[in-house]
């Protein structure tokens, strides 16, 4: 594998003990490599995004992290042990969404959380209370197969977590969900790791990734391309630049800025912004005094990679299409 | 934070049974087909006879009876008003059954109930030359309820006259003409007996033919009655409720665990309890239901038989062989189901693994008159030990066999029978844990078998 960035395989924040600990692991299924000498360790109350393409083995590493299939190869190892023995300290919520479909609401939730050692006492109330918390008021006595589907997609998340499980593992939990209910379980989340909960979730969806994760992993093609905090993705894929909006003529201000070797290139957008590379030797504070000086401005900010560019840049340097310099120059709001 | 303790083991398979149980025997659909249908019909059996127990409506009017020997009219008279017995009615709907419909049915209710007709007819004798035009006037005009013309050669015993004239008005009813009908041709019969000089009780004598009593004496010089029904009925009746009642539940296995898959619930599932948990609380889930039905529909039969009084064509002992073939017969059909039902994605593609289970199941109904024919014989001692008739070809022989099986072939049919069974479901336990993850298109039956024979 050739890849231009290559971060540390363990997160060096992982002082905490591991909620989920994988090592070397292989899976295939007839000719199909799924994954690839996967290792990770995902700390204690860490919320971990697991990216990836389409079929890149996120979903085979989260179903061997659940037990559910065996890795042909390698250890497995969550809460200290097998999932297995750990199911009832587990919340899951697979990737394709299933309801028993003539079954009442409160009736399934009640069963997967009887499934999960919850007591019966006060289980219901427990469940009409979650059910009011995610905007679900009175569907308790409704059939599963009467709600919509991103309704449908609350109760399986709520039934995953109904037992307050230490180690959380959802996998697309954005998928299907208008704006206001990806809020809310993103609210959801931050909740449950607030309590105390570990959370592994894959999405496609780079902007949740980034604004919830302490840390990432991307798979590609079943081998891990990355595994790092945000922090530590920031650090590394500085590219040292600036994203200004001058009050009046971007282009004139972009020629005064690379004549004046404030920076060392510098591209002007359609809608009136212009990225700067700093020039060799510059710091970010000296070109940002450097560019005030030129033109009165609308807006200075720190140029930075968000994880959508690393996502591309990465899976395609894996795939062999480095198309990385088309990314370069797109407009990044700081 | 809730009250969390981990259930064990077998709770999850109890949590799991309980649903699988619930959600199939407790719903509208079963409780209405599977027990309120039986106890619908056997309601409608008990309910019946009082309905038909409903009074008839009276026979009131006067009856013209043109008849030159004047002998008819008082025997015809003596016939109607004498009510007759239930056995008497039984002989001669069997010897001379009604032709319509309605004429069957009312000779019926005339057998299960007593005569609580009211009978009010005025006999008139009617001699003269124009008696018939005179009868036929009066119907017309609603004087009379009918009227009969019986000649001189219908009364002949050497003549062989088969019709006489009735005169009816269009109003009266079938069951009115019958009764009238009836009088009047048993009056012509006696009256011919008579002039011939013979006694009717002996010509009723002469012509019984008897039943031969069968008793079948066995090798050991066992004495038992024979009884056709006993070999016939209750065999393929036991074979039957164990089929229907192991077939039905089993069936639900399959379909739930089919759907259990195509709504993708499967993974939840596999997330909270392993496949082997789910599997064993399906089984032990769909037996309640299966029991729930053997209970409904043998209760039932046990009743019935109870009502018409025939409990000793079902002994005890055969009671629990049900007991005993059902758990064995249960647990072949259902490991065989839900291997299919783990191994494929939806109903359609069950059907090519189905055929071939559904084959096999049918063999013991294609055996069942084989088998009671000659229940110790070649073909049924060998079947016995054919999984998975096992069950379904010894109970036949159970209740069919007048005869003692070996006690050998029935002791090795239980213990083979059942290890045949936890073998099939050890197999089926195989493909199901490998096969409910499994997605596409269905397996190949070599496929299957590496499932359940390689790690």
């Amino acid at each position: 594998m050739s890849v231009a960035l290559q971060p540390s395989v363990h997160s060096s924040s992982s002082s905490r003990h591991a909620a989920v600990s994988i090592d070397g692991v292989f899976k295939r299924f007839g000719n199909v490599h799924a994954v690839k000498d996967i290792s990770l360790e995902i700390p204690e109350r860490s919320l971990c995004g697991f990216l990836g393409p389409n079929g890149a083995g996120k979903s085979t590493a989260i179903r061997m992290i659940m037990s559910i299939i065996t890795p042909d190869a390698g250890t497995v190892e969550v809460l200290g042990s097998s999932a297995l023995k750990m199911k009832d300290r587990i919340g899951y919520l697979p990737e394709e969404r299933g309801l028993y479909r003539k079954m009442k609401v409160g009736e399934f939730i009640g069963y997967m959380a009887r499934l999960k050692g919850v007591h019966a006492s006060g289980l219901a109330r427990r469940i009409d209370d979650w059910l009011e918390r995610l905007a679900l008021p009175g569907v308790a006595k409704r059939r599963c197969e009467e709600l919509s589907k991103g309704q449908q997609q609350k109760i399986q998340l709520l039934s995953a977590i109904i037992h307050a499980p230490d180690l959380l593992i959802l996998d697309e939990p954005f998928s299907g969900l208008d704006p206001i209910n990806g809020r809310l379980v993103i609210d959801l989340i931050r909740s449950e790791q607030a309590r105390g909960a570990t959370i592994i979730f894959s999405t496609h969806q780079m902007h949740t990734a980034e604004a919830l994760c302490d840390k990432v992993v991307l798979i590609n093609k079943g081998e891990k391309l990355l595994d790092a905090t945000l922090a530590e993705l920031r650090a590394q894929h500085d590219d040292r630049g600036l994203v200004c909006e001058p009050r009046s003529n971007a282009q004139a201000f972009a020629d005064e800025v690379i004549r004046r070797r404030v920076a060392s290139a510098a591209r002007v957008h359609d809608n009136g912004t212009v990225d700067l590379d700093l020039a060799t030797g510059s710091t970010t504070e000296s070109a940002m005094r450097g560019v005030l000086e030129i033109a009165p401005m609308r807006s200075v900010a720190l140029r930075r990679m968000n994880l959508d560019d690393i996502f591309v840049q990465l899976v395609s340097a894996s795939d062999g299409s480095a198309n990385r310099t088309t990314n370069q120059g797109a407009s990044i709001d700081a | 934070m809730p009250d969390r303790r981990s259930p064990s083991y077998l709770g999850k398979i109890a949590l799991i049974a309980w649903r699988e149980f619930r959600h199939t025997a407790l719903t509208k659909g079963f409780i209405f087909g599977a027990v309120a249908m039986p106890i619908l019909g056997f309601g409608v059996i008990a309910v019946i006879p009082a309905m038909l127990s409903q009074k008839s409506p009276p026979l009131v009017g006067t009856i013209v009876v043109a008849d030159p020997s004047g002998k008819i009219l008082p025997r015809a008279k003596t016939i109607l008003e004498t009510p007759r017995t239930k056995m008497e009615k039984a002989e001669e709907f069997a010897t001379h059954p009604p032709t319509d419909t309605s004429g069957r049915f009312d000779a019926m209710s005339e057998i299960v109930n007593e005569d609580l007709q009211q009978i009010e007819v005025v006999w008139r004798s009617d001699d003269s030359p124009n008696a018939i035009e005179t009868i036929k006037s009066e119907l017309a005009n609603g004087a009379i309820l009918a009227g009969a013309s019986i000649t001189a050669e219908t009364l002949d015993p050497a003549l062989d006259a088969t019709s006489f004239g009735l005169y009816i008005p269009s109003s009266l009813s079938p069951k009115h003409v019958r009764q009238i009908s009836r009088a009047l041709q048993k009056a012509v019969e006696d009256e011919r007996i008579a002039r011939s000089g013979l006694d009717r009780a002996m010509l009723a004598r002469l012509s019984n033919q008897p039943d031969p009593a069968t008793t079948r004496v066995s090798p050991a010089g066992i004495e038992a009655k024979e009884r056709t029904e006993l070999r016939l009925l209750v065999p393929g009746a036991f074979m039957f409720l164990l089929w229907i009642c192991v077939f039905t539940s089993a069936n639900y296995l399959l379909t739930t665990t089919i759907e259990e898959k195509s709504n993708k619930v499967m993974e939840v599932l596999l997330a909270a309890a392993s496949p082997m948990q789910l599997l064993a609380g399906k089984i032990v889930g769909y037996s309640m239901v299966s029991a729930v039905m053997l209970v409904m529909y043998g209760g039932l039969g046990i009743a019935g038989l109870s009502v018409a009084s025939m409990m000793d064509l079902v002994p005890l002992s055969h009671l629990v062989y049900l007991v005993l073939y059902f758990v064995m017969a249960y647990f072949m059909v259902s490991s065989m189901m839900a291997a299919v039902g783990s191994a494929v994605s939806d109903l359609r593609e069950a059907q090519s693994l189905v055929t071939p289970v559904m084959l096999v199941l049918i063999v013991p109904i294609m055996l069942w008159m084989p088998i009671i024919e000659n229940p110790n014989g070649t073909l049924a001692t060998v079947a016995s030990f054919v999984p998975p008739a096992i069950p379904f070809v010894m109970i036949l022989r159970v209740t069919a066999s007048t005869d003692q099986i070996p006690l050998w072939q029935t002791l090795l049919s239980i213990v083979w029978g059942f290890g045949c069974a936890f073998g099939m479901l050890w197999i089926a336990a195989r493909i199901f844990r490998v096969g409910v993850l499994m997605q596409g298109k269905p397996p190949t039956p070599r496929e299957l078998v590496r499932w359940a024979f390689v790690r």
